[in-house]
């Protein structure tokens, strides 16, 4: 459990350093070439990956539903997204906005899908969320 | 120069830029619940490059140039952000199927993606100006991260 613990506040970080390194980038060329160029790297590491492992295509793999591929166009907006936002706001400002986002999406949505869960942690949680919102963005 | 924006527009930016990893998440573990997690960060990353290029053609085409907020060259290390994109998707994988779940697995990333930025601020690392803590901001931070720990641990729901 403490490896678990670790591997995913280091995950955590390594968000947090992919935000500022393509936030330095954005300020040297712009969002959206930071997200490209971003995304180039990635698809070439994981082939590198790919060939030097295997077990790339699987032949399941293109069975998933054409909505699945579009994660990938999203990610581009959510990497020049933030790249935009940390060269205007602080990088604290930065995680606690995309956060509250997040996780209000992500209740919104369990809410459309009527996935069961606890009403008083969404209602608590989305309250203390707004709230923190409410007040960061008047005292900024 | 960095073009300021006005508080809406930031706060615009930032919740519908927050939105999609919800959407981005749920759509990758569809693509990898069929051909793996490897598979799913590499069609990923490849339809995000060939999306990234349409978008900048697109706004060549309308003549929406991409002007560089400051002149000079990037340095070096700047380029390498796809490596943690890539190292990320097997941490934070590994991290779930080691006990900690999804939910869990988010909660703690969470704190080590706010501890990094307090970090980053504080000393201003990685390029980016140090931009130190007011106390002001201690009591919203707290109430989102509280807030957040509350609905990614009592609320059962799947995230």
């Amino acid at each position: 459990m403490l490896m678990a613990i670790a591997l995913a506040l280091t995950s955590g970080v390594l968000v947090g350093v992919n935000r500022q390194v393509n936030g330095t980038l954005a300020f040297f060329l712009s969002p959206l070439r930071a997200s490209f160029i971003n995304h180039l790297l990635g698809v070439g590491l994981l082939t590198l990956a790919g060939l030097a492992v295997g077990g790339l295509f699987t032949p399941t793999a293109l069975s998933a539903p054409w909505y699945a591929y579009f994660g990938g166009p999203l990610g581009v907006l959510f990497v020049a997204g933030s790249s935009w936002l940390i060269l205007r706001i602080s990088a604290v400002s930065t995680t606690m906005l995309l956060i509250s986002g997040q996780l209000l999406s992500g209740v919104a949505l369990d809410i459309v899908r009527a996935v069961p869960g606890s009403p008083t942690a969404r209602v608590t949680g989305i309250a203390m969320i707004l709230a923190g919102v409410v007040l960061m963005h008047r005292r900024r | 120069m960095i073009r300021p924006a006005s508080g809406g527009a930031l706060l615009l930016v930032a919740l519908g830029t927050g939105c999609l990893p919800t959407l981005m998440l749920s759509f990758n573990s569809e693509l990898a619940a069929h051909g793996g997690a490897l598979f799913a960060s590499w069609a990923a990353h490849g339809t995000g490059t060939i999306a990234a290029l349409m978008m900048l053609l697109v706004l060549a085409g309308i003549g929406w140039g991409q002007r560089p907020p400051q002149a000079g060259r990037a340095p070096l290390w700047a380029y390498l952000g796809g490596c943690t994109g890539a190292v990320n998707v097997m941490l934070s994988s590994t991290a779930v199927n080691a006990g900690l779940a999804l939910a869990g697995t988010q909660a703690v990333a969470l704190s080590g993606q706010m501890l990094f930025g307090l970090a980053a601020d504080r000393w201003g690392l990685l390029g980016l100006p140090r931009r130190p803590l007011s106390l002001s901001k201690a009591l919203p931070i707290g109430l989102i991260v509280c807030g957040s720990m509350v609905i990614l641990l009592f609320d059962t729901g799947l995230r």
